[in-house]
């Protein structure tokens, strides 16, 4: 009841008009009932019904936030914050050079950024995680579907299906492998058809329908809140060329980078991006860099940059808030992305291997 | 733009209309706040409104990847392929050349490159069932004069090379008829060819199938190191048009591309080309590279002897043809001649 009058949700002007009138808390406006608002800001009455209706709607959204204990701003501890980090999902590439890289995977309710320069691999990362997200919880996956937003229509889904096929296969001898129940159940849902259809794919031709897909993001991932990651491949090319105003990509771009934070948080999925590269000319020499500029530098939180040296395809981690720069080479088999030499693995220690959440015994007895 | 078949609050409409708003376009573009200011409306009104136009943009929009894998009709599915008329190459790329996106074959000179472009004006006149897409193709010169004489050769030997056509078929497709040649020597031609001559002939179904010969020509008199931005834009501009009209009519673009010498191994690095020890790369740098879906590249192997398991009796010199990034292919390469018939693969 205490609401400022600035924090209501309605037009600039009413505001602007209610302030000037002298008008500062919520209460003071309900007091004054329709026809004392009408007369003293001079606007009709059937506006200031309106206005009040907004008004007593939200203070009446306020008393059951504060009730209900979880409200627009949540206040928790750090000590909370880490728990909830720790026990986040990771989504794994099969290349574990990578994933150790990154701590684990690509890491939900964050943006990853993959620059490189076309044909190192950035899409095919990109539609390795769309099955990787897929896999069942008892092989160390979220157990989530995907989200494909394709600009550049580089999507090949005969290239998804052997991968899928691939991943299938590859869980289908860790079963064999381990002999655990839940394995088996695990795997009767996860078939070759069963991960194609839980790739949601959306194709956009401009910026301007990338950037509706993006205001529908939201609606869709309540429709189907089993996603736990959204893709877009490539962010760069709708908006690199048919600007004249650059300023206006910035901003653009600035708000798109929010959404999808947003986006990230709020439904507990990654976001992943690619972005181009382009020549920087320096003094003497030129270097590739990713391409949107500077300022699209801040949007992701963690940025990959892939290239080659000498025919070896390398990653980069190039940003990142908690991993340190480091650089590992890949390969692209036909079974999809994966390390240079396989890992060497051993029987036992196979299922705490691809289940990185699994906290060793010893830790817990300690406790 | 006709606000009232818009779902939308009479007020919003009335907004709308007052603050002069034309397009869904002009709306995206704008923020939140820019909105709310604009058009006098509270935030939660702002929010539908977005909400309402961005589902009339993307309507039906969503597929799932089950369903792009079992879509089988002709024209939109993406097994659908165009054959390059040889057995051998269209294993390599697994059905041959996608029908959306643009395609580069970069190569030094005389590799091949003309000669497959034009066995591709060839192969797409014939029926879904032999690889065709059943219509003609537009041929883009930039530099040379059209290889007509080679193009009737071809037509001729044409039961030689699909030998497992049957003969009616081939006999009853008029080829030289659905080969439109446009000539286009500078930046403004092609322009103009291809947001008008080539839209209309797109869209009255007679071609499906777009050959550049080639790119780099355009670029290679008119530009100094210091217009590399404005070249850059150019170079974004054609692959952003040629990728819509590609998208729009399923129509594949293949571009024919010159190779410049690689000057230092971060350059041979970064166009990713590992092709048989040579130190070239395509020209028009990376601002083209980014247009591209699928990028092949030709060139003439200088070995004296034959390459093991090749038929004895090949004339001419062996060249080869490698795939050097496709999103749905792995690198490789196979051999392959140019005959009198056209251009045959090697096992």
């Amino acid at each position: 009841m205490q609401r400022e009058v600035g924090t209501l949700p309605l037009a600039p002007a009413l505001r602007a008009r209610l302030a000037a009138a002298g008008f500062q808390t919520a209460q003071e406006l309900l007091d004054t009932g329709p026809c004392g608002l009408s007369k003293e800001i001079g606007i009709s009455k059937e506006e200031a019904l309106e206005a009040l209706q907004v008004v007593r709607q939200e203070c009446h959204g306020d008393a059951a936030r504060t009730a209900g204990g979880s409200g627009a701003t949540r206040k928790c501890t750090a000590l909370e914050l880490l728990e909830e980090e720790q026990t986040q999902g990771f989504i794994i590439t099969f290349c574990s050079a990578l994933d150790n890289i990154l701590g684990g995977g690509v890491q939900l309710t964050k943006i990853t950024e993959i620059c490189g320069a076309p044909g190192v691999g950035k899409t095919q990362l990109c539609m390795q995680l769309a099955v990787d997200v897929q896999i069942p919880e008892c092989f160390g996956g979220v157990a989530g579907e995907a989200v494909f937003i394709d600009t550049e229509g580089s999507f090949m889904v005969d290239r998804v299906v052997d991968i899928a096929a691939a991943c299938v296969q590859h869980c289908h001898l860790i079963a064999e492998a381990q002999q655990e129940e839940e394995h088996g159940k695990a795997l009767e849902t996860f078939s070759l058809e069963n991960i194609l259809s839980h790739i949601y794919y959306f194709r956009c031709h401009d910026y301007t329908e990338l950037l509706a897909q993006v205001y529908l993001l939201p609606e869709f991932l309540s429709q189907h809140s089993k996603v736990r990651l959204v893709v877009i491949d490539g962010i760069a090319f709708p908006f690199r060329h048919d600007f004249e105003d650059l300023s206006l990509r910035t901003r653009l771009l600035n708000g798109l980078a929010q959404q999808l934070i947003i986006i990230a948080n709020d439904h507990k999925s990654a976001v992943v991006l690619t972005n181009q590269m382009t020549t920087r000319i320096g003094q003497s020499q030129s270097t590739l860099v990713p391409a949107l500029g500077e300022s699209w530098g801040h949007a992701a939180t963690v940025r990959l940059i892939f290239h080659w040296d000498n025919g070896q395809r390398l990653a980069t981690l190039y940003k990142s808030p908690s991993q340190k720069e480091s650089t590992i080479a890949y390969h692209i088999t036909s079974h999809g992305f994966r390390d240079v030499q396989p890992p060497a693995v051993t029987h036992s220690r196979e299922g705490t291997e691809l289940n990185p959440r699994k906290r060793p015994r010893t830790e817990e007895e300690k406790q | 733009m006709d606000w009232d078949q818009f779902d939308l609050n009479p007020k919003t409409i009335a907004a709308l209309k007052k603050a002069d708003i034309k397009s869904v376009k002009e709306i995206l573009n704008l923020s939140g706040a820019d909105l709310q200011r604009l058009m006098k409306l509270s935030s939660a009104d702002i929010q539908c409104l977005l909400k309402t136009v961005s589902h009339t943009l993307r309507r039906n929009s969503m597929l799932t990847a089950l369903q792009l894998y079992q879509d089988k009709d002709h024209f939109t599915s993406q097994h659908q392929k165009l054959s390059l008329g040889c057995s051998v190459l269209d294993s390599l790329l697994k059905g041959g050349i996608p029908l959306v996106g643009i395609t580069e074959l970069a190569g030094e000179s005389s590799a091949g490159k003309t000669q497959i472009g034009l066995q591709l004006c060839l192969c797409v006149q014939y029926p879904y069932k032999y690889g065709g897409l059943e219509s003609g193709a537009v041929y883009i010169c930039t530099e040379d004069v059209f290889p007509s004489k080679r193009l009737q050769q071809l037509i001729d030997q044409q039961h030689k090379l699909r030998a497992g056509v049957p003969a009616e078929i081939i006999r009853k497709i008029r080829f030289g008829n659905n080969i439109f040649v446009e000539q286009a020597a500078d930046l403004d031609t092609f322009q103009q060819c291809i947001t008008r001559r080539l839209s209309l002939l797109l869209a009255r179904g007679m071609v499906r199938l777009v050959v550049i010969d080639s790119m780099a020509a355009l670029f290679r008199c008119e530009f100094g190191p210091a217009e590399s931005a404005l070249k850059a834009r150019y170079l974004q501009t054609f692959g952003a048009q040629l990728h819509s009209l590609s998208t729009q009519f399923r129509t594949p673009i293949m571009c024919i591309n010159q190779v410049t010498d690689a000057v230092s191994e971060s350059e041979a690095a970064q166009c990713s080309c590992r092709v048989v020890g040579s130190r070239v790369t395509p020209a028009l740098g990376i601002t083209w590279s980014n247009q591209l879906l699928m990028r092949l590249m030709v060139s003439r192997v200088s070995v004296p002897g034959h390459p093991p398991g090749a038929a004895p009796h090949c004339a001419g010199s062996m060249r080869t043809l490698s795939v050097v990034f496709a999103p749905h292919l792995p690198p490789s390469f196979c051999y392959y001649t140019v005959q009198l018939e056209g251009v045959k693969g090697i096992k």
